[in-house]
C-alpha cells in the first residue's frame, strides 16, 4: 500500500524518470515519525525513522512509513529501530503499547527498556534459574504466576542477547 | 506464552510492573543500582479526625510483597 504511495508522489515531484526508480531500503524517501518514550526518559522524541520492529502481544511486525493506525500490546521483546541506511539500534521493552496514528507517527510507550549492552548474561542465568524454581515449587498460584511471567521475560532476554 | 492465564490474577497494571521488575534486576550493575530506585513505591498516611491529625504511617507495600 505504501509502496504504490510512494511511487505516486514520487511521479508527482519529479520528472517521469525518477518514477521508474525501484525502491531500495538505502533510498527510502519517507520516514515515520517514531516518539519511543519511558516514564523516566525519551529515547526518540518525534525523530524521523526508517524503520521499527516491534515485539507485539500478537506477533512480530515491522512498521514502515504511512502504516495503517493501529493499537498493539507489546510483549516483553526487542524494538529495533532503522534510522538510515543499514544501520538498527535495538532496545529490550518489558512491555508497553506502540500506536500508529494518522499522520505517519509511532508513538511507542514502554515502563522499562534499555539498549542490549546494559544487560548482564549472568544476572539473567541466575534470575530466571530462580523464577523456574519459585514457578515450580509450592507457593501459592499468584506467586507462582508472578514467577512465570518473570521466567517468560528472561527468557526473552537470553534469546535477544543470543542473536544479538 | 506459559504466562498467558496471567489476566486470571492480575490487573494488566500489575503484569506492567512484574516485567518492569524482572528488565530491572537483569541489567549490569553499574545501572541496576539507578533503576532500582524507579521500581520503589511507598505511602505514607495520616488519619485526619476533627481538624486533628494523627501519626503518620508510612506503609511500604512494595517492600513486603517482595
Amino acid at each position: 500500500m505504501s509502496t504504490l504511495r510512494l511511487l505516486s508522489s514520487a511521479a508527482r515531484r519529479a520528472p517521469s524518470a525518477l518514477a521508474q526508480q525501484r525502491r531500495g531500503y538505502a533510498e527510502v524517501a519517507d520516514k515515520i515519525s517514531l516518539s519511543l518514550v519511558l516514564p523516566h526518559q525519551a529515547i526518540f522524541t518525534s525523530t524521523d525513522v526508517v524503520q521499527v520492529n516491534l515485539a507485539a502481544a500478537t506477533g512480530d511486525m515491522g512498521i514502515l512509513a504511512n502504516h495503517v493506525p493501529s493499537i498493539e500490546a507489546l510483549r516483553p521483546g526487542l524494538i529495533e529501530v532503522v534510522e538510515s541506511g543499514n544501520a538498527s539500534k535495538k532496545w529490550f521493552a518489558s512491555g508497553g503499547f506502540a500506536t500508529v496514528h494518522p499522520g505517519n507517527k509511532l508513538t511507542i510507550n514502554v515502563v522499562e527498556a534499555a539498549p542490549l549492552e546494559s544487560f548482564s548474561s549472568e544476572a539473567i542465568r541466575a534470575n530466571l534459574q530462580e523464577a523456574l524454581k519459585v514457578a515450580a515449587g509450592n507457593g501459592s498460584e499468584e506467586d507462582k504466576m508472578e514467577a512465570r511471567i518473570e521466567a517468560d521475560v528472561y527468557e526473552a532476554l537470553q534469546h535477544a542477547l543470543g542473536s544479538k | 506464552m506459559s504466562s498467558a492465564t496471567w489476566r486470571n490474577f492480575f490487573t494488566y497494571n500489575k503484569y506492567a510492573q512484574i516485567t518492569a521488575r524482572a528488565v530491572r534486576q537483569s541489567l549490569k550493575e553499574s545501572e541496576r543500582v539507578v533503576a532500582e530506585k524507579r521500581g520503589t513505591t511507598a505511602l505514607k498516611y495520616q488519619q485526619w479526625e476533627n481538624g486533628v491529625g494523627g501519626p503518620q504511617v508510612l506503609l511500604n507495600s512494595e517492600e513486603g510483597k517482595k
